[in-house]
């Protein structure tokens, strides 16, 4: 079914009201809800949402930062390894980030074919091997710029440079929240810090605030900033909070009724209510003690207080990655609709991220083990608690990495192609879609690689969203996620 | 390289620019913002009802729109909201009680238009207004991207923000000086300083820094970084969008592509860097000169060098062969490498011992070691130990040392950017060390920032067997590798203080028979034979050189300038070498084919956009030998031309805008076809001209605002009338006000009685920085509440692009990305959380319970600090029963949660 809607904010609500509980309700109610309850959507914005029936309803993107490497992971290449050692020859000339064009140099470790799709993927992410047939590749993904930051920012927000707000925001202004407890749209960075660009990837830009992605850090003493009270004071006293929020509506009550006709002053005795049930319902949802012993083991978290070896090992990497999954879970359960959660840090040294120019194996094979293991039980659990039929999962990263050597064991920035995954929500498993050349330099077929708009564009429709009609207004342009392009990848969808 | 047609190269691209618009272009005569400007008659309503109260011109083209809408205004506000609302709007600040018992108490009937005046003429009002300005330009202080690095000399652009506001300078001249400052007015102190407009956008250092721009990263980063220069310029001083024809033709208004690129070779040869200015005019005055004979000097130079390169034989050019070489060897190309050092890992106390020692390879006689400071944040001597020991040995265990120099008993004085020279006496060993004993701590601005203790080190450099030794290995305790930043084998890579080996050759024994002795007679030796073959021009180029190295010297003896992060000509090195080298000639620019930096099609000459200035071309008339800044100048002059048709609208309508809420243009940065049009055109038209006429006083116009009948209305809702406008769209009423997060922290502050009110200076940071040798880590949960220097009026914050500020960004402050011609207004629960929980809000709610505590009702001393109305009895019951439960502290933080707090009526 096709509903395109394109109408002005006054009636549109007022069609929302009246179709509110036919088909597509949970994003129509969503929306009434969103703006009944919240901030003034600028006037002069135009949103046009054309709905089909959505097939998912939440996503969970995992984003590699630093630029995994497809060709020691998923993105099998046997000329490498016939070729190992020999001068590269790309037949064409080549700018690399750091010139790093050193011989041809075959995967780090042996692939393995998985499931019943036979999917070959290597070592240090066998633990997917479970759930591959869940799974489907795009192996001719192509990026604009080797430069991390850029790259990252397309990868996060359709668009190279800042100013431009994250997949996650825009599915939160497209579809609204499916709790008003928690909140719709959330971060988990890797906890040893953000990855480049910060907490820009998933600004909210020229979006209203809600929708901007909240920064939680399970574990720690903050795990929401302000969720309680910050700093030394100690007067701010949970019961001096609940009466307070009486006292607040109170006289809010009164300050508004002496004010007729201004929704906004209703909209922030609302927030204030909405804070409380955040403040109650948030350490629950984050508290991972009450999960099973084979739940935590499943998701490879390891033993509270186990001792850490200095250098960068996969258990410890398995249980950093393995928390954020299962936190996602919970998440997930309790209505939040889109978590990303980030593995790598900053490109600093030594390295916690995937930036491998010196060495893949030191880096690659303990964050990718990780990774596996939390990203695969993530995936079975959603799908024995029949979750996975409307979440998707989104692997990512901002580039890939050369086929030819950077020093001896390291690889260089490749924004030519790179690897994303897809599982879940609609996503028909087992695939691959698009492939790379038989060095895993560029797109096999070079007039018709996969790109980041694409991939949006296929998310967006697997939501119910058509992506060239979730639109806001900015400096004269109706900016959407996939800027003047993207195409729903329809081979993917099952 | 994406050449080749892509499956979407036929996609209707008419959906870049939004709407289903027709695509004819070309100038649109009917379009409201490309007629051209002239000042309207206000409308006749001395028979309309009303007409009584209209004070000037503006409420009669108002009461005139309302009477055709079947509206009215409504009744004047009472007093006690009138100060309320004049205070936030034209200071950000709430008045004290006593400011509002004497307002509302005048009997004089000027008693609004003084305090408008009053109010109009405090400092406090520079500051406030700046902030507006600073959210349209996006003013910030690191550069976004990756490795978000501080740019600590971006405040003295905030501060020129505000001194203009406060001088009301004339507004032709502030545009003026924020594009071509530095060329029309370079010995102002305000000239150089405003060009801090043009980099105040974020800046991608990889794509810079660590691209050439040969390359295509290089190339597409340095388009967004113009890109961002047009439309930051365009956007702010004439609301048109022309970075829309980037990619194709504007879809809506009349810029093309050529017109667009036209307008990135104005600012083609810049880049964003610091560049020195001195305050002093007769200073400034002086450089310049020097710099102008300095410039004939070289240019002599090289004219004689010409002629004298022609004469040369091919014995000459044989011997400069061999100098090149020997000059080579002698010193390094990378500039930048004198930044390297080693940084030891961060030790938790100070009197933690680190060390790192060198190996020469073999056993040496020691004369000399030089310790060269590392250069980081503005410091030469960045990590260098307070107390400290060298020791050698024979053996690298280090089990039998010599104590060399020892500094344990009191500090060594801080060596600065001078080497700290020590002699050994010819010494025998082949291993040195050097173990701090006192550390470093982390500090800015002479504030220690954490418990973070380090040893950090430029070069450790040694003179044995009478030359610069070999150095074959580096060990230390620990340290930190950040290559090439920092590294442990940096203290030997003979690069240090922002100088060469050279430098180090004048510890040289006399004797010594090195490459030095061999280049000075490889030199006299070219120089006799030079003056065989070119004596008199020889001779003359030895004068000009001499002329020149005094006038260097000269230079160099003037008091050392200021350093404002601008755009600037940038002469650099490494990837990120600027027009600099090249006279400041600037770049090409082509019309890019889809804005694709690898499909240039035709190049284009500097210009702007056709149809908004009748009586100037709109490619700009500039000979061909032109200086770039010329471009600048042509484009100022384009935009504050007297007839620009957009200019002096764009203005007006912004001013509006933060009286009233919204602007008589609902788009502030765009007046273009998709933008909005106007709720009252005429009065727009009016503004603007009567704006331009008045020469451009800001604060003329505030006064007409102000002292409108329409700006002096209630803001309460009328039920028949919000039937009939329920936007408020026509101004029946005034419009209530959410106050921004600056105005929420500073009125906080103020309540609390620690407000600040230094002006100037560097930006305070509310803020730790952690791990800040890749992209800075900016912790803010780590800042102290009751540090007094954070105390200051939130328009001082160090504004970090990559993290903001927690609760600022809850309560919607600008984001210094985006160019913000209005800010969002929202409610989340992450903002009610931050208004309740935030540390520095719950600090200053204890604060101001205890200002209020001794007073005899003090609930309603606090309340009526903060809302400037004293409680009536139920809120005031609600609040003391509530004070008498939980204490005073929790009863103010929840008066700074009240609606009424953040809400102006």
């Amino acid at each position: 079914m096709n509903f395109p809607l394109s109408i002005n904010l006054q009636s549109r609500r007022d069609l929302l009201k009246t179709a509110g509980g036919g088909f597509g309700s949970i994003a129509l109610n969503a929306m009434l809800q969103q703006e009944l309850g919240a901030a003034q959507i600028p006037p002069n914005s135009v949103t046009q949402i054309a709905h089909h029936p959505p097939r998912a309803k939440r996503v969970v993107q995992l984003f590699m930062a630093g630029a995994a490497s497809h060709l020691d992971l998923f993105d099998y290449k046997p000329a490498l390894i016939k070729h190992h050692g020999e001068k590269s020859d790309f037949g064409e000339h080549v700018e690399a980030f750091q010139n790093g064009l050193g011989p041809w140099m075959k995967p780090v470790w042996d692939f393995q074919p998985y499931g019943a799709c036979g999917k070959m993927i290597s070592e240090p992410v066998a633990p997917l091997g479970s759930v591959i047939d869940e799974i489907s590749f795009v192996h001719n993904v192509t990026g604009k710029s080797g430069v991390h930051s850029q790259a990252t920012y397309l990868q996060a927000t359709g668009f190279n440079r800042p100013g431009f707000p994250g997949m996650g925001c825009w599915i939160s202004y497209g579809l609204g929240n499916l709790s008003d407890e928690l909140p719709t749209f959330v971060v988990l960075p890797d906890h040893r810090g953000f990855a480049s660009n910060g907490p820009k990837n998933w600004s909210s830009a020229f979006l209203p605030a809600q929708h901007q992605g909240t920064i939680i850090r399970p574990g720690t003493s903050d795990p929401i900033t302000h969720l309680r009270p910050s700093g030394k004071t100690n007067f701010a006293t949970s019961m001096a909070d609940a009466d307070g929020q009486a006292v607040l509506a109170r006289l809010n009550r009164e300050h508004a009724r002496e004010r007729p006709g201004d929704s906004r002053l209703e909209a922030r005795i609302k927030s204030y209510e909405m804070a409380a049930r955040m403040q109650l319902s948030a350490p629950e949802a984050l508290d991972l003690s009450k999960e099973p012993a084979f739940i935590k083991k499943m998701y490879g978290l390891a033993e509270p207080g186990t001792q850490w070896p200095k250098t960068i090992n996969a258990p410890e990497e398995a249980d950093y990655f393995g928390r954020k999954c299962l936190t996602a879970r919970r998440l997930l359960e309790r209505g939040v609709r889109f978590v990303q959660i980030w593995s790598g840090n900053d490109n600093g040294f030594p390295r916690r991220n995937w930036d491998s120019h010196e060495d893949i194996e030191r880096d690659h094979g303990p964050l990718a083990n990780g990774m596996a293991i939390g990203t695969s039980a993530l995936i079975a659990d959603l799908k024995q608690r029949g979750m996975l039929d409307d979440t998707i999962i989104l692997w990512t990263t901002e580039f890939g990495r050369m086929p030819s050597t950077q020093g001896s064991k390291g690889r260089d920035h490749n924004p030519f192609v790179f690897t994303n995954w897809l599982a879940g929500g609609g996503i028909k498993g087992g695939l691959v879609h698009g492939e790379s050349d038989e060095w895993g330099y560029k797109p096999l077929d070079r007039r018709n690689p996969t790109e980041v708009y694409d991939i949006h564009a296929t998310i967006m429709h697997l939501l119910g969203l058509d992506h060239e009609k979730l639109t806001f207004r900015k400096d004269s342009i109706d900016r959407r996620l996939t800027d003047v392009h993207g195409h729903v990848i329809k081979e993917l969808l099952a | 390289m994406k050449t080749m047609p892509r499956r979407f190269s036929i996609l209707p691209l008419i959906l870049l620019c939004g709407l289903l618009l027709d695509s004819s272009r070309g100038e649109d005569p009917t379009w409201w913002s490309f007629r051209p400007l002239s000042r309207p008659i206000a409308p006749r309503i001395s028979e309309f009802r009303d007409a009584d109260r209209a004070f000037n011109k503006i409420d009669r083209f108002v009461i005139a729109k309302l009477r055709e809408q079947g509206l009215r205004l409504s009744p004047e506000a009472d007093r006690r909201m009138l100060v309320r609302r004049l205070y936030f709007n034209i200071i950000g600040l709430p008045p004290t009680p006593d400011e509002v018992e004497k307002f509302v108490n005048d009997p004089d009937p000027n008693a609004y238009e003084k305090l408008v005046e009053k109010l109009l003429d405090s400092p406090r009002y520079g500051e406030r207004w700046a902030r507006h300005w600073l959210d349209v330009v996006h003013f910030g202080e690191t550069h976004g991207y990756d490795k978000d690095k501080l740019r600590l000399n971006a405040w003295p652009y905030r501060d020129y923000v505000i001194r203009s506001f406060n001088e009301d300078k004339p507004y032709a001249q502030f545009v003026k000086e924020q594009i071509a400052g530095d060329i029309l007015w370079p010995t102002s102190p305000d000239g150089v300083v405003a060009t801090g407009f043009i980099a105040a956008g974020p800046w991608d250092f990889i794509g810079h820094a660590e691209v050439p721009e040969t390359k295509r990263d290089g190339k597409i980063a340095r388009h967004l970084d113009r890109d961002d220069m047009v439309a930051t310029t365009m956007n702010t001083f004439s609301s048109i969008t022309v970075q829309c024809a980037q990619c194709h033709d504007h879809k809506a208004d009349p810029v093309t592509m050529t017109d667009y690129y036209s307008l990135q070779s104005v600012f083609a040869a810049l880049d964003r860097a610091d560049r020195d200015y001195d305050i002093d005019p007769k200073i400034a005055a002086k450089r310049l000169e020097l710099k102008a004979q300095l410039s004939s000097s070289e240019q002599a130079i090289a004219k004689l060098n010409q002629e004298i390169e022609k004469a040369k034989t091919d014995e000459i050019r044989i011997a400069e062969k061999k100098i090149a070489k020997i000059e080579k060897s002698l010193s390094s190309e990378n500039s930048n490498s004198s930044q390297f050092g080693y940084h030891s890992k961060i030790a938790s106390t100070q009197d933690t011992e680190k060390w790192i020692q060198i190996d020469l390879g073999r056993v040496a006689s020691i004369q000399t070691i030089g310790l060269f400071g590392a250069k980081e944040y503005g410091f030469d001597d960045f990590g260098f130990p307070y107390q400290f020991r060298i020791e050698t040995a024979l053996e690298e265990s280090f089990e039998k040392a010599t104590l060399v120099a020892q500094f344990e008993d009191v500090d060594h004085p801080r060596p600065g950017s001078e080497p700290v020279e020590i002699k050994a006496g010819g010494i025998e060993a082949r291993y040195l060390r050097m173990t701090a004993s006192k550390l470093w701590p982390r500090h800015m601005k002479g504030q220690t920032v954490s418990e973070d203790w380090i040893f950090a080190l430029g070069e450790l450099a040694v003179i044995a067997d009478g030359k610069v030794a070999e150095v074959v290995g580096v060990h230390s305790l620990d340290s930190i590798q950040a290559p090439p930043r920092w590294s442990k084998k940096n203290v030997s890579d003979g690069l240090f203080g922002g100088s060469s080996k050279i430098h180090l050759e004048k510890w040289l024994p006399g004797d010594s028979k090195d490459q030095s002795a061999q280049l000075a007679r490889l030199v006299d030796l070219r120089n006799k034979l030079l003056l065989r073959v070119a004596g008199p021009k020889a001779a003359a180029r030895v004068e000009q050189v001499a002329i020149k190295s005094e006038l260097e010297q000269k230079i160099a003896g003037l008091p050392k300038p200021q350093k404002i992060y601008a755009g600037t000509i940038h002469k650099g090195s490494g990837n990120f070498i600027g027009r600099g080298g090249l006279q400041g000639t600037p770049r090409p620019i082509f019309v890019l084919n889809r804005g694709d930096v690898s499909q240039p099609g035709d190049p284009v000459t500097p210009g702007a956009v056709p149809g908004i200035v009748d009586s100037l071309p709109e490619s700009f008339k500039l000979p061909a030998n032109h200086h770039e800044g010329d471009r600048r100048v042509a484009l100022a002059e384009w935009i504050t031309h007297p007839e620009n048709k957009l200019t002096w609208r764009s203005i007006v309508n912004r001013i509006w805008q933060y009286h009233f809420g919204r602007g008589i243009v609902d788009t502030p940065n765009d007046f273009g076809r998709i933008g909005a049009a106007p709720s009252h055109p005429e009065l727009l038209d009016w503004l603007a001209v009567e704006f331009r006429e008045s020469g451009g006083s800001m604060k003329h116009l505030h006064r007409l605002i102000l002292k409108s009948a329409v700006y002096r209305q209630s803001s309460s809702d009328i039920a028949t009338m919000a039937e009939i406008d329920s936007s408020n769209q026509y101004l029946w009423r005034q419009n209530r006000r959410r106050v921004e997060a600056e105005v929420v922290r500073d009125s906080v502050l103020a309540l609390a009685g620690k407000l600040g009110l230094k002006m100037g200076g560097p930006s305070f940071q509310d803020f730790v920085i952690e791990h800040p040798e890749h992209s800075p880590h900016y912790q803010y949960h780590l800042s102290d509440p009751d540090d007094p220097a954070i105390h200051r009026r939130s328009v001082y914050r160090f504004a970090v692009r990559s993290q903001p500020q927690p609760l600022m960004d809850a309560l919607d402050c600008a984001d210094p990305s985006l160019l913000v011609d209005k800010r969002s207004e929202t409610n989340t629960a992450l903002q009610a959380l931050a208004m309740l929980n935030n540390a520095l809000l719950l600090r200053m709610s204890e604060h101001f319970a205890e200002r209020i505590s001794a007073e005899p009702e003090p609930v309603a001393a606090a309340f009526t600090l903060a809302l400037a109305r004293s409680p009536n009895p139920s809120e005031l019951k609600t609040l003391n029963d509530y004070a008498a439960e939980h204490g005073l502290a929790a009863t103010c933080r929840l008066i700074l949660n009240l609606n009424e707090f953040s809400f102006i009526d």
